[in-house]
Parts: C-alpha cells; sequence; structure tokens
C-alpha cells in the first residue's frame, strides 16, 4: 500500500513533470514513515497484512475492488496521513481511474490489450511491450504488479519512464532495467530479490522500494547519489553499511530486519527519519552524527540501558523516538532518564512530551543525582571504614604475632586446637578480603592516604557502638550527646586486648548507661577470670564473645564460669543463644563451692582487701569524675553497694589486668623484701635474748645457792651482824 | 617448739627450715599491705586470723604465685583448694584441656605459670599431644606430684637424663657394666625394648638425691617401690607411677584417696543451699536434680546423672571419673 501511495505521489509528481518529493514538504516524508509505522503497528497487532500481506487479504484486495490504487486511497484515509500532505487531492483522481485499467490490466486474466508480454529470443526473459495508446497515455509510468514474474522482463522503448512497479512478483534478480535511466520510483516491495543489483545506471533514482525481500547486505549503491528514500524493511541485513555516499537520503526505513547494532551512519546529511524497528538492536552509535535526523524509531528491539544509547542525547535535532518493546521501556527510570537526558524531545513513544512530564522528569533526575551522590558518599565512607579495619587489623596482627614472644603463656596455640573446627584461625587478614575493585583508582588513592593515619575507628551504628583498635577506646572519654549515649546498647570492641578494655570499663558503664549486649572480637580472651571484670558493670543482657581472637570460647565450662560470675545481672544471652534455667543451674553446680570457698573460707583480712582493692579502685575513678557529677556519684555508691550486697559471696573473684597484677607483685616484692629484713632483724633479736635467757636460765641455780651460802654466811654471827646494821643505818643519816 | 630436733640447730635456722619465718614475714607482709583496714579491728585480731587461716589452709586462696609455692604446707593447702573448688567439675565429668585447667588454676592464684600446668599435662598424656582431653581426677593426681614435687621432679629429671646419656651422676666412679650398657644403646631396633633406664639404677640414683634433696621429695621408701616393680621405664612412665600411687597420694596428704575424690559431704550440702537459693529456681533445682545436667556436651556421660549424696558415694567408688572408666556409672 505505501508503493501504491508513492504511486500516486509519483502520478502527481508525473502531472508537474518535475518530481519533486516533497523535497519542499519536509513533513512529508514524516508522514510517509508515519504511514508505515502505523502500518507496521497495525501489523504487530495481529494480522501480518501489509508487511506480508495474507492469502486471504490479498483475494480480497483483488477480488473486491482489483484497485491498488484506491485501496491505497482507503488506507489513506484511514491512516488520514497523507491526503492531507498532499494538499490537493484532485490530483490523485484521473491517475487513479487509470492505474486501475493499468492495473486491470495487470490482473491475473492478463488480457494483452494494453500490455504485451512476448518470449523473446532469449527464452528465460519475456519482452513488455505496450500498445502505443497506452505509452501515450502514461508515458512515464509502467506497473507490473502482480505479474508472477520470476524475472524482470526486458521492456524496450520506454526510456521516458520514470516509474516503476513490480510488486507482488516473484523476482529473484534485478535486471533488465539498466536502460531505464530516467527512472526516479523503483518499487519491487514482496518479492524474492536477494541481493541489490543492477542499479548502478538508474543515476536519477530518488525512490527505491526493496522491502519485503531477501537482501542480506546493503550494497551496490554507490551510484544513487540522488537517492531520497530507500525502504530495506523486511529484508535480512545484519548491518548498516555502504549508506555514507547517500548525502540526499531523508528517509531510511531498516525495520524488520537482523541489526544487532547501530552505527555507520556518518555521511548521510540529509538524513531526517530511521526506521530501526524490529531489529535485535542492542546500542546504538553515530546517531549525533547525523544533522537532520528528526524521527527515531527503534521499537522492539533488545535496548536494556541508556548507556547504550546515550549519543541520542547528543543529537540536537532529534524531536520523536520511541522505545517501546525494549527491556528499558520496562524500567522505572526510562521516562525520566530519556527526558532529561534529552531536552529536545518532542515526542516519545508516539506521545507528546508535555512539561509537566519534563519537570518531573528534571526533578527526578535531580533526586537521582543526589542519591549517587549521597552513595558515593557512603561508599566513600564504607571504603574508608573498611581501609581503616584492615589496617587496625594488621596492626593487631602484628601486636598479636610479637606478644607470644614476650608472654608465652598468651600465645594463641589453643584456636588451633583440633576438638573445634568452627575455630576461625587467628588469620584476620582473610577476613577483610582486598577488594578494591569497586572504587575508581583516584577514590581509593585518596583514602589509602586517609588510612594509614587511621589506627582505630569508632562508629555508631543505630543502637550499635563500634570500637576498632585500641586508640578507639579513647573515644569513651568524648563528650557523647545524651541522646547517643542514651541509644546505645550494644558495645562491640575489636581488635583491643581485653586487658585495655577492662580499664575503661567504669567509663563506659557511667558514659553508656544503657549498654545491654557486649560483642567481643579479637580481644584476646584467654581466661575465665578475665570475665570478672564484666561484673563491676551495671547491666548486661546479652555478652557476645567471637571465637575469633578470643581463645576462651574454645573452654568447655566458658560459659558457665560468665553466667556463674556474671549471675547477677541474669543474662538472657550468651553468644545469641538463650540462656536457660538448667544452663543457671549448671553454673551454680560447677562454681558454687568456689565461691563458697572463696567468701566463707577467705580470713576475714583477705575478704576486706580484697573487696577493698574494688572499692578502692571504684573510689580512684570517683576522686576523678567527683565534683562535675555529683548526681552521677551517688548513684555510683548505691550501685557499688549493690554490687557488693548481691554479690558478695563472687566479689572476691575479680580480675586485675596482667600489667597492673605485675605492678602489684612488684609493690608487693618491695614490702616483702622489707618484711624480710624485719622480721631477720625481729627473729635475730629475739633469738639472741632467747639465748641470753638460756644462758641466765643455765647459770641461776648455781647462782642462787652461791648467794643463799653468802648470805647465810653473813648472819652466822648474830651480834655482829647487828652490829653492822646498826654502823649502816647511822652512817646514812 | 620443743621437739628434740630444735636443739640441734640454732634457733634461726630451725625456724627458717620450718618455714615459719615464711609465715612471719607474710603476716607482717599483709599487715603491711592493709594496714588501715586491720588496725580498724586490731592487729592481735589479724594474726590470731593468720595463723588460723594458715593451719587451716585457707591462707593461699588468691595469692600470688611465689607465696603459694614457698611452703609445702601451702603447696598442699593451694592443692586441697583446688580440689575442693573444682571438685564438681570433675564430677560433671567433663573432659578437659590442658588450657582450660590452667585457667581454673588461675582462677584461684592469678598468675599461676602455664608452665607448671603444661608439665603436669605431660605427666597425663605421656609427653604428647598437648591438646587432648584430660579427666580431673587423672590431671589432678599428677597435677598434685608435679607442682608439690616440682624441684624434686627437676632433678629427677637431670638425672633421667644423664642416665640416659650413659654418665651416673650420682657416683664419681662410673660403673663400667651398666655405663657400657647405655653406651650400646643406640641401635634402633632395640630401641623400643630398651627405652628409658634402668629402675635398680634409677632408684640407686634417686635414693642418693632423697637423702641430699633439701626440697620436700616423696618418701625414698615409696619411690623404691614404685621403681621395684618394674625392670626399666622412663621418665613419664615413673612420673605416671608417682602420680597413681596411693602411698605418696596419703604421705603428701592434700587430697583423698581417688575412690574418695569426688566425695565431699560438707560442700554438697553447701552447694545444695547454693543452689536452693537461685531466684526462681527453687523447684526444680531440688526437685529434679538431674534437670542441671547438662544434655549433651559429653555424650558417653549423658546418662550420668547428677545424684544427690547418698546415691553418688557409691557411683563414685566405682567411678572416679578418669577416662578409662567412663560409662561404668551408667549401669
Amino acid at each position: 500500500m505505501i508503493p501504491g501511495k508513492y504511486r500516486s505521489v509519483s502520478g502527481r509528481a508525473a502531472n508537474n513533470v518535475e518530481f519533486k518529493l516533497n523535497k519542499e514538504t519536509p513533513s512529508f516524508s514524516g508522514r510517509l514513515l508515519q504511514h508505515d509505522l502505523e502500518r507496521n503497528y497495525s501489523s504487530r497487532q495481529g494480522d501480518g497484512r501489509v508487511i506480508s500481506p495474507s492469502p486471504r487479504n490479498k483475494s480480497s484486495c483483488i477480488s473486491s475492488t482489483t484497485n491498488v490504487t484506491e485501496l491505497c486511497g482507503l488506507e489513506m484515509k484511514t491512516t488520514m496521513s497523507s491526503l492531507s500532505a498532499f494538499g490537493d487531492s484532485s490530483i490523485q483522481t484521473p491517475s487513479k481511474s487509470r492505474i486501475r485499467q493499468g492495473c486491470h490490466s495487470a490482473g491475473p486474466n492478463v488480457s494483452g490489450d494494453h500490455i504485451h508480454l512476448a518470449s523473446s529470443s532469449m527464452p528465460s526473459f519475456p519482452i513488455l511491450q505496450r500498445s502505443s495508446e497506452e505509452k501515450i497515455l502514461y508515458s512515464d509510468r509502467l506497473t507490473l504488479e502482480r505479474q508472477k514474474l520470476t524475472v524482470c522482463p526486458i521492456i524496450d522503448g520506454e526510456e521516458h519512464l520514470r516509474l516503476l512497479n513490480f510488486q507482488h512478483n516473484f523476482i529473484t534478480r534485478i535486471q533488465n532495467i539498466s536502460n531505464l535511466q530516467r527512472l526516479i520510483f523503483l518499487d519491487l516491495y514482496d518479492n524474492q530479490i536477494e541481493e541489490i543489483s543492477g542499479l548502478s545506471t538508474l543515476r536519477s533514482l530518488r525512490v527505491l522500494l526493496l522491502g519485503k525481500n531477501r537482501i542480506k547486505r546493503i550494497s551496490n549503491l554507490e551510484n544513487l547519489k540522488s537517492l531520497d528514500v530507500l525502504d530495506l524493511h523486511g529484508n535480512q541485513i545484519t548491518k548498516i553499511e555502504n549508506v555514507s555516499h547517500l548525502c540526499d537520503l531523508r528517509v531510511l526505513n531498516l525495520a524488520r530486519n537482523l541489526l544487532s547494532h547501530v552505527d555507520n551512519l556518518n555521511g548521510l546529511d540529509s538524513l531526517t527519519e530511521l526506521n530501526l524497528r524490529h531489529n535485535q538492536i542492542t546500542f546504538v552509535r553515530d546517531v549525533d552524527n547525523l544533522p537532520c535526523l528528526q524521527r527515531l524509531f527503534l521499537s522492539f528491539n533488545n535496548i536494556s540501558t541508556f548507556e547504550s544509547v546515550c549519543c541520542l542525547a547528543d543529537s540536537s535535532s532529534l524531536s520523536d523516538i520511541t522505545f517501546d518493546g525494549n527491556p528499558i521501556a520496562q524500567e522505572s527510570w526510562y521516562k525520566h532518564t530519556i527526558l532529561q537526558n534529552m531536552m529536545q524531545l518532542r515526542q516519545l513513544d508516539m506521545k507528546r512530551v508535555t512539561e509537566e512530564e519534563r519537570r518531573i522528569a528534571s526533578v527526578v533526575a535531580k533526586k537521582e543525582e543526589e542519591k549517587k551522590r549521597e552513595s558515593h558518599k557512603q561508599s566513600l565512607l564504607k571504603e574508608k571504614k573498611r581501609l581503616t579495619i584492615n589496617n587496625v587489623a594488621r596492626k593487631w596482627d602484628l601486636q598479636q604475632n610479637r606478644i607470644p614472644n614476650i608472654a608465652p603463656n598468651q600465645d594463641r596455640k589453643v584456636s588451633d586446637s583440633p576438638q573445634d573446627p568452627s575455630q576461625l584461625h587467628g588469620s584476620t587478614v582473610s577476613a577483610f578480603p582486598e577488594e578494591t575493585g569497586s572504587l575508581d583508582s583516584g577514590l581509593s588513592n585518596t583514602l589509602q592516604g586517609l588510612s594509614v593515619t587511621d589506627t582505630h575507628l569508632v562508629e555508631v551504628d543505630g543502637d550499635t557502638l563500634s570500637l576498632y583498635g585500641s586508640g578507639a577506646l579513647e573515644s569513651l572519654d568524648r563528650n557523647w550527646s545524651v541522646q547517643t549515649a542514651g541509644m546505645v546498647t550494644t558495645v562491640s570492641f575489636t581488635f583491643i586486648e581485653f586487658d585495655e578494655i577492662v580499664q575503661v570499663l567504669p567509663k563506659l558503664k557511667i558514659k553508656f548507661p544503657n549498654s545491654l549486649h557486649l560483642k567481643f572480637k579479637e580481644t584476646n580472651l584467654v581466661m575465665l577470670q578475665q570475665f570478672n571484670a564484666l561484673a563491676q558493670l551495671r547491666r548486661v543482657d546479652q555478652l557476645t564473645i567471637d571465637p575469633q581472637g578470643n581463645p576462651v570460647v574454645n573452654f568447655t565450662l566458658w560459659k558457665y564460669y560468665v553466667l556463674f560470675r556474671l549471675s547477677h545481672f541474669s543474662m538472657q544471652k550468651i553468644n545469641g543463644t538463650e540462656v536457660t534455667q538448667n544452663d543457671m543451674i549448671m553454673a551454680e553446680r560447677l562454681f558454687g563451692i568456689l565461691a563458697h570457698v572463696a567468701s566463707s573460707e577467705l580470713p576475714q583480712y583477705r575478704l576486706i582487701s580484697i573487696l577493698g582493692d574494688v572499692r578502692k579502685k571504684q573510689f580512684r575513678y570517683l576522686l576523678e569524675t567527683k565534683g562535675k557529677k555529683p548526681g552521677l556519684v551517688n548513684e555510683e555508691n548505691s550501685d557499688s553497694k549493690r554490687l557488693v550486697g548481691e554479690n558478695t559471696n563472687r566479689a572476691t573473684l575479680n580480675y586485675t589486668t596482667r600489667d597492673f597484677y605485675n605492678e602489684r607483685l612488684e609493690e608487693i616484692k618491695e614490702k616483702k623484701k622489707f618484711c624480710k629484713m624485719y622480721m631477720e632483724d625481729l627473729v635475730k633479736e629475739a633469738t639472741e635474748i632467747n639465748m641470753k635467757n638460756e644462758a641466765l636460765q643455765k647459770l641461776w641455780p648455781q647462782m642462787f645457792i652461791e648467794l643463799v651460802r653468802d648470805a647465810v654466811i653473813e648472819i652466822r654471827n648474830k651480834n655482829s651482824y647487828m652490829k653492822l646494821c646498826l654502823q649502816q643505818i647511822t652512817d646514812q643519816k | 617448739m620443743l621437739s628434740p630436733e630444735r636443739l640441734a640447730l640454732p634457733d634461726y635456722e630451725y625456724l627458717a627450715q620450718r618455714h615459719v619465718l615464711t609465715y612471719m614475714e607474710d603476716a607482717v607482709c599483709q599487715l603491711l599491705e592493709n594496714k588501715e583496714d586491720i588496725s580498724q579491728y586490731g592487729v592481735a585480731r589479724f594474726f590470731t586470723e593468720y595463723f588460723n587461716s594458715v593451719c587451716q589452709g585457707t591462707h593461699i586462696l588468691f595469692r600470688e604465685f611465689s607465696f603459694i609455692q614457698a611452703t609445702p604446707h601451702n603447696r598442699a593447702s593451694f592443692l586441697r583448694a583446688f580440689w575442693k573448688c573444682f571438685r564438681t567439675v570433675g564430677k560433671n565429668g567433663d573432659l578437659l584441656t590442658m588450657r582450660e585447667y590452667h585457667c581454673l588454676l588461675q582462677l584461684l592464684c592469678p598468675d599461676f605459670p602455664l608452665e607448671l600446668t603444661q608439665k603436669a599435662a605431660r605427666i597425663v598424656l605421656m609427653d604428647d599431644a598437648m591438646d587432648c582431653l584430660m579427666s580431673f581426677s587423672d590431671f589432678l593426681f599428677a597435677f598434685q606430684i608435679q607442682f608439690y614435687y616440682s624441684e624434686f621432679l627437676e632433678s629427677v629429671a637431670a638425672i633421667y637424663q644423664d642416665l640416659l646419656a650413659g654418665k651416673n651422676p650420682n657416683t664419681v666412679i662410673v660403673p663400667t657394666s651398666s655405663s657400657g650398657q647405655h653406651r650400646q644403646r643406640p641401635p634402633l631396633g632395640e630401641a623400643s625394648l630398651l627405652e628409658g633406664v634402668e629402675a635398680s639404677l634409677f632408684s640407686q640414683c634417686l635414693e642418693n638425691l632423697c637423702d641430699r634433696h633439701k626440697y620436700s621429695c616423696p618418701p625414698p621408701a615409696l619411690v623404691k617401690e614404685v621403681l621395684s616393680n618394674v625392670q626399666r621405664l622412663t621418665f613419664y612412665g615413673f612420673l605416671v607411677a608417682l602420680s597413681k600411687h596411693h602411698g605418696i597420694n596419703q604421705a603428701l596428704g592434700a587430697l583423698p584417696d581417688k575412690g574418695d575424690l569426688m566425695h565431699d559431704p560438707a560442700m554438697d550440702e553447701e552447694l545444695e543451699r547454693l543452689l536452693a537459693q537461685i531466684p526462681g529456681l527453687v523447684n526444680s533445682a531440688t526437685a529434679n536434680p538431674e534437670a542441671g545436667c547438662l544434655p549433651s556436651r559429653t555424650p558417653p556421660r549423658v546418662g550420668s546423672p547428677w545424684r544427690p549424696l547418698h546415691h553418688a558415694r557409691k557411683v563414685e567408688a566405682e567411678s572416679d571419673g578418669s577416662t578409662e572408666e567412663t560409662d561404668e556409672s551408667e549401669t
């Protein structure tokens, strides 16, 4: 039917002699393609009538009207496309009737009145001759529709032909028309042509219609420099090629081919309309090299991202585009992305683009941009966090490798004990695999600059406070907002020596009074007694000790010890597992006696000194914070009372960090030294006294006897003794 | 203070030898440490309590290791305290690793050295597979020997090494026969047969050692008895034999006999009282003692209930919790 239309057009053109195929009406080709588009629509909607006319349709056409032109006219009327474009429909009327006759003559029952097809000397090619009457009437056109032609007939004496129609035949090869050098319009729609050929002499050809053939390549169009319309729809073309010289081409139809992509469009400087519907196109290039392109139809292809068609955004002339039937059209961002990137667009998918839509698109795009920036920022932060943690992990590893040499009783051999396969052996590096691919190099470069200095990380995420690296503990000195501090219920420690954590526990207790869940990972928890330190907290509901870097978790008894020692917290979960009554009983059974012995059998002075240590420690801390918050201090006091009250038989089980303990041992050593010296002196003195005493004891009986003897001798002569005594008394006076 | 030996020594040496000085020093040290607290309730009271606790053996609780190992009495007291506090762990049937035992030791003595625990574990595990699980009683008796006689054992180890190398450390004149024998030892085919040293020679050396050893050592007669049963023995074989020897345990006097190891009625009573105090658990704790038993940690012992005392006595006479008799309590 398109050919029909062209015919009518050319009919007019013939009347005007000069074929001015709407060079002055640029809208024409638009309409033309619009028409084609509509046609395609209708075919898509189900009956395939036009592209591949069904026999039923064909026959009905022929039998009812047997007038292609009329049919075409009807079609045109129904699609209301071209009639108005041509302005005056009157032109068509004469040609219509005449062509009808022509048609009649070209009908299946060829009468031979007007056209005579005779076998030539060459057996394969029929020779066409028209009667002179016909020739005069239609000197410039020839229609050989539905003639069951398998080859092009030799057309003799028709050098003036401008329009030639071979629609709906079975022609496999274009030939025998090279003498028709004035041909402007050649219609070979619906034939079986496999290759474009035999056109090299038709230099004035403007319209070439090769729709619905079997063409595999675009070729042999080198001489057709004036080509205005090229219709190759419904063929088997896989790529666009050999068209760059067609600088006058305005309409190119490649719908329903096998194109996988679009490029090689250079040189098509006049192309205003490009139809690429129903291909398998995944990406489009070069469209920005088409200065006049206004309409581009990409419906029913395989375009899924905007990036693959982004060159469209650079085309300033494009005003009408279709993407329907592509994966991209299903995306939620489709419409606003397209509109945002192609401000020049007036129609999208056959619908007018309204200002409102444009506005929404720009708003959405702005939001998108913001989101992108935000996510970029986030990923930046994330990356920074990852790198920092990596760095902390590395440091920790270094530290851990060093520590076993210094303190052999902390070496972490336990972690590869065979009875616990779930144990992740100490390599923290594996837990944070390098994955820098996600970020561009510039970004990671700047990050690396940052990360080198970061040896710790503090993060508050919702109700979780995460601390990485021992430096992070200092953050507890910061002034946390009441809100943040109140919100934090989970505190997680990673890559920090437990002993260091112990020292900040009092701070933690005050700064984050609501922290209920403690998490430890890579904290070097190696001994059960370390859990004693947690008893000083206000409340702990949950405890999570990651086996990674905490060998204590390998012990069978650790959970029970925790339950036992921290029984005053009535803990609910340990490592994610609910604590049951049985667990509580078991804990008591295992360690109850320890507590009993510790409390009841400990001599009073020891009890006081041990409890005193705890109290002293608290006191020391209180002194530090005193004056600032008297309220807190009071609370603290009652708290420690509660701790002592609830827990007396356990309070003796406390934990002093290794450093502190060693310090104390040193202190004790000093005291011991002093005591030793003191005792030595004391004992020496005592033994000396004892020795003297013993010597005295030995001598004493003899001495006594001697003394008595002396006394007895003295008083033997009573008179003289009396005299002596009197003498002494008088002497005294 | 009126024992006859007293007269044989000068007073000071006597006091030192009897460790009286140690305790007096420590008492003064403690006094110094807590002088504010103690001055509140009287120095006399403090000394009374101190020496009472020394007599009861509770003075070593939570003390530093240097003090705990200072005297045999302290060592024995520590052993007893360890047994008393963690008997329940053994009773529950848990097999623990060396490190876990070490942690338990550290609960009582924060700076207890890992080395000692390791050595004790070596006795149980015969010097290999140090990550193996051990039963409480095995560990405890091995630990007792290692801890109480640690200096003695070190000397023994040195003697053993010398003997292995073919030297006789105790005698100046090397007996040619035995030394010759030891020099021929290296042939590998005989190695398994001739593993260790000859018991009689070893015994002789140890006798000498006991005589001149200034630290406490096991009664020489009992050592002789241990060595008289075998022809040859290895170092760890010797230690295992020591640790399993009844008489030595009795002579040491810190721990009950193996059969009675899990038995401590006074403490069990105390424990029941404590269990009854667990808030909210009164009923289940008293009515259903089995509830406290762990369901699945040590599968062979699942059936072994935590029995009330009067049952427990009999059961534990059969099953002392050592590794080779795990299932008897179920019968």
